[in-house]
């Protein structure tokens, strides 16, 4: 047992190397920082918590805060729910499940900053593939990127482009059911409504909470679709957290400040993480 | 059992130590091991340079992207290497349109990995650099070149007295008009400010837009509406003094928006969709830099356009009061400078990319005007543009070149905000204020 101790110390000491200096040393480093007013590089003033209070007055933080809060509430939802409705309609059909498999999985190989360029041609107000469309019906031309709607215009791409990831996921949960759990059901006169609800859906819930799990933080690392289709624009209508940082330490060179929305980013993603996963703390089902 | 045990043990010990070593090479994991390992390596790189009298060096510019000086760049930087076969050039250049070329060159910089040569803002971007002695003073170099410039070098100068850039050409900034698009409809040129908004008017009426521009990135918008509400004297003014002639000017913009200046999705698009909007004909006015000749040559309606000076309003103001000047220049790297192995080979590219002949070569690429000589045989558009600055009578820097970064970008990301009503010039201004303090 002694001997076995010593083997996990070893084979986990080169991992815990790697992450220490890539993850750990960074995000330490970036703790630090945001108790200076730095451009990162030469000018660098100590000035303790200025950033936090800061952050805590910032108007426009606190509109990417609950922008991004409100994208991970439509992400959720949709992402997760369009997958699982796939999932359930593609395990049900015989033939062509190796097509739709392809085809829904397909947006995930195109990069994020591929599909936010289509999405800005999609929307754009004079040459936009919507507005042609719109114009050769003899229709006017509608913005459709207002301060109203631009946060719902990002979570289209956004939804899309995820939405194969967790087919996938969801997909291979349901194929890992066994055929008996139907067959028994059927010969209880079981209806489909009620084979969704009551078998499939219990049986893959532990992935579905991976899911839900994966989605929620993931979208706190929202960046290059809100920053190629609006810009965290008009104003900061569709401004999330990190389009807000990246502006920050990037193109203002504020980096002391930057890095302190980057710790709120990482309190945030942690916190949410944490009450999801024991929010949805269920037994697991093994079968 | 016991042996292969030990044996296991022993090959990931070893392996453990590789990975440590090799981490503390590459990640510097304390100052001190940085600057040792950075030295020594350093040593081995100028002795192996030394004993085989070759040499490579890195170059930073923003000639990249769509700036079409990028190619002329380098078959400049190929013929120099041609012409000295043992020199190695790695061109790193970046487009400046992003932004992140700031970014790129405070690292270099600050990671002890500065470029040999770089043609870099010669601002308040480059004020830490200089102030860290990472820059050659030139005038005190010697082997260094630098007659023959005309009045921009004397614009390099720095507060310390010292010049550390040599300039490579004069830029300018102006309201681009489409000539073909005002003639077909009849309107006159903006030569005044009653005759801009005339024409602002005149356009909003048709299917042609007014004036191409991005709300967001409203870097010349800002400028061109603050220098016409107070002239240059109230333009040069400092941030800090909040003078009410920009808040005017902001609030100019919502007064030009409503009459329909703009595009409607003006406050999402980017500056490179608004050029599109000029070069495709859909717009009839754009402000801009002397840099989009070279676009509009591409696209082949040099000759339709023709740039004019803003119309300036107020008191004590004067039309042909111009944005401009050479706000970027060509730095040496004191690290490459002090450098035996290298020193030679950078004195050599720099007195090369600063000669008459490549500065004009590259110059002529732009249309700008250059720093040495001048451009001959100037289509009559980009002759316009050298008299727009051989005219005026005052030119100043752009505000974001002399503002802290984050007032700016707070300043040109509120104007959708003045747009829609949500704020006031005066407003903005103040909260740009409170930033730079």
């Amino acid at each position: 047992m002694k001997g076995d101790k010593l083997y996990v110390f070893l084979f986990l000491t080169p991992a815990f190397i790697i992450t220490g200096i890539f993850l750990y040393y960074p995000f330490v480093e970036n703790i630090l920082q945001s108790f200076y007013k730095t451009d990162g590089f030469f000018n660098s003033t100590f000035i303790g918590l200025d950033n936090y209070v800061r952050l805590w007055n910032d108007e426009i933080a606190r509109e990417a805060l609950f922008n991004s809060l409100e994208l991970m509430l439509y992400v959720t939802i949709f992402q997760v729910g369009i997958a699982l409705i796939l999932a359930i309609m593609v395990n049900a059909i015989t033939k062509g499940t190796g097509f739709y498999r392809t085809t829904f999985f397909f947006p995930i190989v195109i990069s994020g900053a591929a599909i936010g360029l289509l999405f800005t041609l999609i929307y754009n107000y004079r040459n936009g593939l919507l507005n042609e469309i719109l114009v050769n019906l003899g229709l006017e031309r509608v913005l459709w990127l207002t301060e109203q709607s631009s946060l719902y215009m990002v979570a289209i791409p956004t939804i899309w482009n995820y939405v194969g990831f967790y087919f996938v996921i969801l997909l291979t949960a349901i194929q890992k059911i066994p055929d008996d759990f139907y067959e028994a059901a059927a010969l209880e006169g079981i209806t489909g409504v009620q084979k969704m609800f009551k078998l499939t859906i219990p049986l893959i819930v532990s992935d579905l909470k991976t899911c839900i799990v994966l989605a929620i933080t993931g979208t706190l690392k929202i960046f290059e679709l809100v920053y190629i289709i609006t810009r965290g624009g008009p104003g900061s209508s569709s401004e999330v957290l990190g389009t807000y940082m990246y502006q920050k330490a990037f193109e203002d060179t504020a980096m002391g400040y930057g890095a302190t929305i980057a710790v709120l980013i990482v309190v945030l993603g942690l916190t949410l993480a944490f009450i999801t996963n024991k929010l949805l703390q269920k037994e697991e089902v093994t079968y | 059992m016991k042996q292969f045990k030990w044996s296991l043990l022993l090959v990931l010990l070893f392996v453990l130590i590789g990975l440590v070593a090799c981490s503390n090479d590459e990640s510097g994991s304390t100052p001190v091991d940085s600057d040792d390992n950075s030295d020594s390596a350093e040593e081995t790189d100028a002795d192996t340079e030394e004993a085989s009298g070759e040499v490579d060096l890195r170059v930073v510019t923003t000639m990249a992207g769509t700036d079409p000086a990028g190619e002329v760049f380098q078959e400049v930087l190929d013929e120099f290497v041609s012409e000295n076969p043992h020199v190695t050039i790695e061109n790193d250049s970046q487009s400046a349109d992003a932004g992140t070329i700031r970014t790129k060159v405070n690292t270099d910089f600050s990671s002890d990995n500065e470029p040999d040569i770089m043609f870099y803002f010669n601002t308040i971007d480059a004020e830490g650099i200089i102030e860290e002695g990472k820059v050659v003073n030139l005038e005190e170099a010697e082997d260094i070149d630098l007659s023959g410039f005309n009045s921009m070098l004397e614009q390099q100068r720095h507060s310390d007295g010292n010049i550390y850039a040599a300039p490579q050409s004069g830029f300018y900034e102006g309201l681009f008009v489409n000539e073909k698009l005002f003639e077909e409809q009849g309107i006159e040129l903006p030569t005044t400010w009653e005759k801009y908004e005339a024409a602002i008017k005149a356009f909003a009426e048709t299917d042609i837009v007014p004036i191409a521009a991005s709300t967001e990135d409203s870097y010349y918008v800002v400028e061109h509406y603050a220098l016409a509400a107070g002239g240059m004297e109230n333009y040069s003014a400092e941030l800090a003094d909040q003078n009410p002639a920009w808040a005017e000017g902001l609030d100019n913009i919502k007064k030009h928006a409503d009459m329909g200046a703009f595009t409607p999705d003006a406050a999402t698009i980017d500056l490179a969709m608004a050029q599109e909007l000029f070069k495709q004909e859909q717009a009839a006015m754009i402000f801009e830099g002397s840099w989009l000749w070279g676009q509009l040559e591409e696209a082949e309606m040099g000759e339709d356009v023709t740039v004019l000076p803003m119309p300036v309003y107020a008191d004590g103001g004067e039309t042909g009061e111009i944005v401009g000047g050479a706000s970027q220049g060509w730095f040496i790297s004191t690290k490459s400078y002090e450098d035996e192995a290298r020193h030679d080979a950078v004195v050599d590219l720099f007195n090369y990319l600063t000669s008459e002949e490549v500065i004009v070569r590259i110059a002529g690429a732009t249309g700008q005007p250059p720093a040495k000589g001048a451009l001959e045989g100037l289509p009559a558009y980009l002759e316009g543009g050298h008299q727009l600055i051989s005219d005026a009578p005052a030119v100043a820097l752009p505000i974001n070149d002399r503002i802290y970064p984050e007032a700016f970008t707070h300043m040109r990301t509120s104007v959708p905000e003045i747009v829609s009503g949500n704020k006031t010039g005066e407003q903005v201004l103040q909260e740009a204020v409170e930033m730079e303090e």
